[in-house]
């Protein structure tokens, strides 16, 4: 059996969002660090991640979350994450992600900070 | 406290590519039919899932095959609980060796968390491993609060 992620790519003016649909797992993580890698080698310098209808995550799709993470401080940029279920929230904070990107609650509190807005 | 099993099942899953959802979502329709919340129900689908990505890269067993046993009783209060065994048979292994070189490599090093994030989304864990496999026991109570005080 298979669980695909999809990821959906919204560029705007000052970066980015992703919308992720699915399990992120080793594969997921990985197309989740493809369509990033693309946009960081284009230039963008913020990427927000909207889980929102990602409703499972393990710790090894979570390992290579942190490892775009990384990628973008190297380049000065910044990774963010928002809609996450609250076991999903839990799961972060636990395996060290929060610690190096900032959790929104809701899309819009995420854009307004970003200045992600359309 | 007495323990009187509502409802039972058993499954034999293949090591396939994430077969883990199935055993996830096997549990959770079982932990929903005594009524647990949907909140404690997706925390113990994460540990579920953590358990059988182990197994599945670790264990080396010949058979490739997960076994799992899910049961849900009812607390002293009336709220839901539900036992996971999750066994393979494969090489076994050492957990406080496994902690200990976990802890050595530091926060630094993404993976290894899996025992980490089990014990966080569950009450009670239990590893027990030897040369013949291993065995992860796992308890999630709607009410964590009223196993302390029973």
């Amino acid at each position: 059996m298979t669980e695909e992620l999809r990821v959906a790519v919204d560029r705007r003016p000052a970066g980015a969002i992703l919308h992720t649909k699915g399990y992120i797992n080793n594969v997921g993580g990985e197309e989740i660090a493809n369509r990033a890698y693309e946009l960081m080698d284009d230039g963008v310098k913020v990427i927000l991640l909207n889980l929102k209808d990602t409703k499972i995550v393990n710790s090894i799709g979570i390992s290579i979350l942190i490892e775009i993470i990384e990628k973008m401080m190297e380049k000065g940029g910044r990774i963010a994450f928002c809609c996450l279920t609250p076991v999903i929230h839990k799961t972060f904070q636990i395996m060290g992600l929060a610690n190096y990107a900032t959790i929104y609650d809701s899309e819009d509190a995420a854009l307004n900070d970003l200045n992600l807005k359309a | 406290m007495t323990m009187t099993a509502e409802r039972q099942m058993e499954l034999t899953l293949p090591m396939v590519p994430d077969i883990e959802i199935a055993a996830a979502r096997a549990a959770g329709n079982l932990a929903r039919e005594v009524g647990m919340s949907a909140e404690r129900i997706d925390e113990m689908a994460h540990a579920i899932i953590e358990a059988c990505i182990n197994a599945r890269e670790h264990s080396g067993c010949a058979d490739q095959r997960i076994y799992l046993r899910f049961v849900g009783t009812y607390q002293s209060d009336g709220n839901p609980r539900i036992d996971v065994w999750i066994t393979d048979h494969g090489r076994g292994f050492d957990l406080a060796e496994a902690r200990t070189r976990r802890q050595k490599l530091g926060p630094a090093y993404k993976r290894g968390r899996g025992i980490q994030l089990m014990e966080a989304h569950m009450d009670e864990v239990e590893i027990i491993s030897g040369t013949a496999g291993t065995t992860i026991h796992m308890v999630k109570y709607e009410n964590p609060a009223d196993e302390k005080t029973s």
